[in-house]
């Protein structure tokens, strides 16, 4: 017992001397939770860095590397320079599950952009969520990763179900269109969608819906879409997740005869796999994105002229990411205002984002849930060899 | 009742392209199994190298999408070159695949197929990636006569090219078998492997003949499917494979004529089946079809019943 006395005094000395230690080196960074000095602060990017979805995910890299560079080039977050580490998971839940404790264990780690697939979100949101590390997406849209009850998970784009009322609006106040045929792929993404499309066409007082299945890369979706010719839609939206796939429905939809528009996914928004693949079917079709045409903002003409010097074209998934690093940093910059910084205050922080005007076209506000308070969709029209923005919906 | 009629010719066309395609594919199936009493489920790999060499020739012949000779001329290139690789890689995998295996039990032929079957697949996703390759057909057809317009149906230039091929390949083959000399000789080795050879036929050479020209049939299904759907990956052999299979089993293995007819019946009853059920139950409407036939005549359609060899 008394050695237990002896013992606790002299760590309460040593605790007392560390304090005043750093207390002497004022414009140093403390993390109180774990008693470290911040020396470095590290942001985590999440992605498939290898494999199908590399293209996409490399973007978003590269784009959040720019919003990093910037901060550091002011001179990082309260005197500390900041650091971004890519942690590959190769599209596979497993080694996202891998990526995930890797980054939770560095103690430097106050936030991480990404994950930006569903389905790699959802393996790792109790790993993240149990450490308190802020995550922030830029592409995932499965409703359901932000209902479970954390609170370290955001997103910067908007959820399917947002996405569905917002397409359903444009079908039924762009398009016109009073029968519409939705072709869906059976897989959680596309059966989603579908789903909260087909709920808002009805709210919105269209009856005449016609629901069919396709399966993703069959290459034959003739007699499914034989059957579409004989509903007669005004609209078939071709809800399929690759744009490979949607080049093929929309030329044998032409092939057919069928004079429905053609509305397909952010997957199809690819001018090399939709547009020239289609040979010209895809003319006039329509697609939606989460992400806007950035080229068309002002704002956002300095982040463009960045990436295309130093990476190229961009395609839309890169924007959100510049977004999301900026948000994340705003929040990291605020946690540590005081000298001290904890993960969990950067959570409180991000929490408290309000109006963020970036370069993405519309103010940011996070609610509760991490969600994006009035999500918003854009559509995009094909024209000649390229996508044309032509309207967003904002669930009005 | 009357939307589904006046589908239903469309349909017709959609199931009969569909079938010939299967047939060529199941006739591959059909043929080992015939003389070698085993399932080759590389056969579905075998086509999809098919299709990839068909897009080799016509991505070689294009300039800016363009098709720089004769169109008629690219098509025949490309049918006969796929035919032409399919073929040398149906050789190779029997030389190395199952030859060392011919009297080893069943089983093991049947395991080094589909390790076959999964290399050739790694293969072509190593050297070509996971990503769709487009056919860009609109050069090698003009506008003028793409879509040929038959009352309520349309059919595409490509899908009658398609049917005329496929019938073509098949009636060239059953003359084959029936006419030649090797037909004859391939005849005997499928009934009896052993009194062949004690016949004086070089058994080895049948076999080899018989994956060239089973191998050759499945690469001009590659590129006839990729002229007609317009994209190929690396992964299109399982589906393909595994409705070729189907349609050999339906037909009565090991029977040609039954492979040919068990592959139309399929494509037909895929696309019926849409016409009728939510599309989610095509594949289900073809094996429903399979497992009747099966109960009713195990030896399939025009399959004969198996003597046992004494």
């Amino acid at each position: 017992m008394r050695k237990g006395y002896r013992l606790f005094f002299i760590i309460a000395l040593i605790l007392c001397f560390a304090g005043f230690l750093a207390r002497a080196h004022a414009a140093g960074l403390i993390d109180p939770s774990t008693g470290m000095k911040v020396t470095e602060i590290h942001i985590g990017d999440a992605g498939s860095f290898t494999g199908d979805a590399a293209s996409p995910c490399m973007e978003i890299f590269h784009s959040a590397q720019i919003a990093l560079d910037e901060w550091n080039a002011k001179g990082g977050i309260h005197g500390v320079k900041l650091k971004h580490i890519m942690g590959d998971d190769a599209m596979d839940p497993a080694q996202g599950v891998n990526v995930a404790h890797k980054f939770v264990s560095d103690k430097l780690m106050y936030g991480v952009i990404g994950p930006p697939m569903s389905h790699i979100a959802q393996a790792t949101l109790k790993i993240y969520g149990r450490a308190n590390l802020a995550c922030i997406t830029t592409a995932a849209s499965k409703p359901n990763l932000t209902e479970q009850g954390y609170k370290h998970f955001f997103r910067v784009n908007a959820r399917n179900d947002s996405h569905g009322w917002n397409c359903a609006l444009f079908i039924k106040n762009y398009l016109k269109a009073k029968r519409v045929a939705v072709l869906n792929e059976k897989v959680a993404y596309c059966e989603n969608m579908a789903k909260e499309t087909i709920k808002g066409l009805k709210k919105l007082g269209i009856k005449d819906i016609m629901q069919e299945t396709i399966v993703g890369g069959s290459k034959d979706f003739s007699p499914v879409l034989t059957k579409v010719k004989a509903f007669k839609p005004d609209v078939l939206f071709f809800i399929a997740t690759t744009a490979p796939d949607q080049a093929i429905g929309v030329r044998q939809m032409k092939e057919l005869g069928i004079k429905a528009i053609f509305l397909g996914t952010e997957g199809a928004r690819d001018k090399k796999d939709f547009i020239q693949a289609s040979e010209g079917a895809a003319e006039g079709a329509y697609v939606y994105h989460f992400a806007p045409d950035i080229y068309a903002i002002p704002a956002a003409a300095g982040y463009v002229k960045t990436y295309e010097k130093k990476y190229g074209t961009i395609s839309g998934f890169g924007p959100p990411a510049y977004e999301a690093m900026n948000i994340l940093l705003a929040a990291i910059d605020r946690a540590a205002a005081d000298g001290k910084i904890t993960r969990k205050e950067v959570v409180e922080e991000l929490h408290k984002t309000k109006n963020y005007k970036g370069i993405l076209g519309f103010p940011i506000t996070f609610n509760a849930k991490g969600d994006l308070e009035g999500g918003a969709t854009y559509f995009f029209k094909v024209v000649g060899n390229d996508f044309k923005q032509v309207a967003v919906m904002t669930g009005k | 009742m009357d939307l589904l009629l006046k589908e239903l010719p469309q349909q017709l066309v959609n199931g009969l392209t569909l079938g010939g395609v299967y047939a060529l594919i199941a006739i591959g199936y059909t043929m080992v199994y015939g003389i070698l009493g085993m399932l080759n489920f590389a056969h579905g790999e075998i086509y999809m190298i098919g299709g990839f060499t068909g897009w080799w020739v016509l991505h070689l012949l294009s300039r800016n999408h363009q098709v720089v000779m004769n169109a008629a001329v690219v098509i025949a290139l490309m049918i006969v070159i796929a035919m032409g690789v399919s073929a040398f890689v149906g050789v190779l995998t029997e030389r190395f695949a199952y030859r060392p295996l011919r009297n080893a039990p069943r089983i093991n032929l049947l395991l080094s197929a589909l390790g076959v079957s999964i290399f050739l697949q790694n293969l072509v996703l190593n050297y070509q990636g996971a990503k769709a390759r487009v056919f860009y057909v609109h050069s090698l057809i003009p506008e003028s006569v793409r879509l040929i317009h038959l009352g309520p149906v349309v059919i595409t230039l490509t899908r009658l090219i398609v049917i005329a091929v496929t019938f073509l390949l098949m009636a060239l083959l059953s003359i084959m078998i029936k006419r030649t000399k090797a037909g004859k000789a391939m005849r005997a080795t499928a009934q009896d492997l052993e009194m062949a050879t004690f016949l004086g036929i070089d058994v080895d050479r049948i076999i080899v003949l018989v994956f060239i020209i089973g191998s050759a049939l499945g690469g001009a299904a590659g590129t006839l499917v990729g002229l007609l759907f317009t994209q190929v990956d690396y992964y299109v052999g399982f589906q393909a494979g595994l409705k070729g299979f189907t349609a050999a089993v339906l037909g009565g293995i090991g029977s040609i004529p039954g492979a040919m007819l068990g592959g139309i019946i399929l494509g037909l009853a895929e696309s019926l089946a849409v016409t009728f059920l939510p599309a989610a139950y095509k594949d289900v409407v073809a094996f429903v079809i399979l497992v009747i036939i099966l109960i009713v005549k195990p030896s399939g359609l025009l399959g004969e019943k198996i003597q046992e060899k004494v």
